[in-house]
């Protein structure tokens, strides 16, 4: 990911983005900036404000604060925006009603930025056929049918929310490799939340944590690694001077001390056991913990 | 525009089963019994033939004057169910999430399907009903022709009859459409919000106002209001009939050019731009709630 540039002006911009429903507030004042040509993954529990977050970039919804999209305030002015933003937040959200052609025909019109060849383009080697209707398709093929209209509006900011929900892995691995090869350049930005994050990790340029409304970690992947060091010993003794390091997280594994530090020099712990970046997952686990999984009702 | 045009054309693609193929499937079935009618004796090609020769030309005015009403009954009827569940059919299936994804505005959105309300929607059942009264009079001819009395001046008498009743249709469907725009809007925007629920709102609305009012100000009875008199001259189209009393009365032959010319001076214009600038403003909230409203 390092090729990827970095413009000056960020593609998106927040500031003290807050958001609440009703009493309850899900965003507690969220900065953040998103630079061009970047691939942002956006993990989280369920319920931790990821959708939220990514319906107030997408003008889904009012927020308090500011967040600005290429320049552009999302919530006053989604339609014209949508010129330069695609986005899936649900594979199975294509109009049922309209056959493949239609669906195209119709694009062509509504959206200036959609090119007809590309997205016939993106379909071949499918079984989808321009005449068939999209109730008709499956799955997984709605998904394919979906990410080619996506992949076929020459977009500046590309957001994903939950784009593989419920598919095989066969259509997951299929569906970012096209995703990744056919559509990703310096220009555009890509934004995607999913709980299978061990499934987009590679692609990866940037990595968001949200818990509970709070971004509690935003940055780039090269600093992840050198950043969070997994540490993994055999011995209690060896245990125990690892735990002289303050690890932010530690769990046993078959007999064995996973321990996972943040900011600790890797000589200082590689006489303790194997070290190794921890993966996106390990790393979510270990910051995400918290004393329930619904700390809102357990109080 | 292009884009505008667009949305009211899927308007049409996703309806065209109750505004397109539900209509023609019926003219199918009616026609095919029909042809099987006469095949079977059920109908005498001599009676209907012979008809003509007591009443010629009354057989198609009133011939197509009766079908024109029972499809703008079913028009009517379409209209009104469109308009209470068309206006919140994006949010089936997730739709609202695709369509929000799409540079056009919940106005236009909301715009395109009144406009379809107002256009190709019920043009669509205008063209079958033409097709359905086109072979009534087919029907109507051959049956005169087996009789022995199909001519030549038959012919350009029914086809002058056809096109005079047509523009009337037009003009009527035209009107009848304007007129009825506010109530349109109302339920469409009502149907947003509510979905299908705007059926028995719709029907209830009135009614809650015009107690309001009686609640309020006073009044004999709940239903004896200005806002119950007002909505009560807003339902009805206001349909001149000097010139129809007069053809009924055989004063005069029906004349397309002079019913209409007296129906679309007698219409009440100012209560039409009142219902366009209304339908706009409810349009316009309705549109507002949809984008604030959550899409998922």
């Amino acid at each position: 990911m390092s090729e990827l540039s970095v413009s000056a002006e960020p593609i998106v911009s927040a500031r003290g983005l807050t958001k609440s429903f009703g009493r309850k507030q899900i965003l507690h004042g969220l900065d953040f900036d998103i630079p061009a040509g970047r691939i942002y993954g956006l993990v989280g529990h369920n319920g931790a404000g990821k959708t939220t977050t990514l319906n107030a970039m997408l003008g889904l919804t009012s927020y308090q604060g500011t967040i600005r999209v290429l320049g552009e305030d999302p919530f006053a002015h989604r339609a014209k925006l949508m010129e330069n933003v695609a986005f899936i937040s649900d594979v199975a959200s294509l109009p049922r009603f309209l056959r493949v052609r239609e669906l195209f025909a119709l694009l062509t019109n509504i959206h200036p930025n959609f090119s007809q060849d590309k997205a016939r383009q993106f379909l071949e080697g499918t079984d989808i056929r321009p005449e068939m209707k999209i109730r008709t398709l499956s799955k997984g093929m709605i998904a394919q049918l979906h990410l080619a209209v996506v992949m076929a509006i020459d977009a500046k900011l590309l957001v994903l929310d939950e784009p593989t929900l419920g598919l095989d892995i066969t259509y997951r691995k299929r569906f970012y490799r096209r995703l990744l090869e056919d559509y990703m350049t310096e220009e555009r930005t890509l934004i995607i939340t999913t709980h299978q994050v061990d499934e987009i990790e590679f692609m990866l340029s940037d990595i968001m944590f949200i818990r509970d409304g709070e971004m509690i970690l935003h940055m780039q992947m090269e600093t992840v690694s050198e950043k969070f060091t997994q540490l993994v010993v055999d011995s209690a003794e060896a245990q125990a001077q690892a735990r002289d390091h303050g690890p932010v997280y530690e769990e046993t594994r078959f007999g064995q001390t996973v321990l996972i530090f943040d900011g600790v020099e890797r000589e200082k712990l590689e006489p303790l056991g194997r070290i190794s970046t921890p993966t996106i997952s390990d790393l979510f686990v270990a910051l995400m913990q918290r004393p329930t999984a619904n700390p809102e009702t357990a109080r | 525009m292009k884009a505008f045009f667009a949305l009211i054309h899927r308007e049409f693609i996703e309806h065209r089963g109750a505004f397109l193929i539900a209509p023609l499937v019926l003219v199918g079935v009616v026609f095919t019994l029909t042809l099987l009618a006469f095949s079977v004796d059920r109908l005498d090609t001599r009676f209907s033939g012979q008809l003509m020769t007591v009443v010629p030309t009354w057989v198609f005015e009133a011939g197509f004057a009766g079908l024109s009403g029972a499809w703008l009954a079913y028009l009517g009827f379409v209209l009104f169910f469109y308009c209470a569940d068309g206006f919140a059919a994006d949010k089936r299936n997730n739709a609202m999430l695709f369509w929000k994804s799409m540079p056009v505005s919940d106005f236009k959105v909301l715009l395109s399907k009144l406009t379809a309300a107002l256009t190709i929607l019920p043009g669509a059942v205008f063209a079958v009903a033409l097709i359905s009264i086109l072979l009534m009079f087919g029907v109507a001819y051959v049956t005169a022709m087996i009789a022995g009395l199909g001519n030549a001046s038959l012919f350009g008498a029914i086809a002058g009859i056809y096109g005079q009743m047509a523009l009337v249709l037009l003009v009527v469907l035209v009107c009848g459409l304007l007129w009825y725009l506010p109530y349109m809007a109302l339920v469409g925007a009502m149907g947003s919000v509510v979905g299908r629920w705007a059926i028995p709102l719709s029907l209830l609305l009135p009614t809650v106002v015009s107690a309001l009012e009686w609640v309020t100000l006073g009044g004999l009875h709940p239903f004896a209001t200005r806002t119950w008199a007002y909505l009560d001259y807003r339902s009805q189209l206001p349909v001149s009939t000097n010139h129809l009393d007069r053809v009924f009365e055989g004063q005069e032959p029906f004349n397309a050019t002079l019913f209409v010319t007296d129906f679309l001076q007698k219409f009440d214009w100012l209560q039409v731009g009142i219902g366009a600038v209304f339908a706009l403003a409810v349009l316009y909230i309705a549109s507002e709630y949809r984008r604030r409203a959550p899409a998922n």
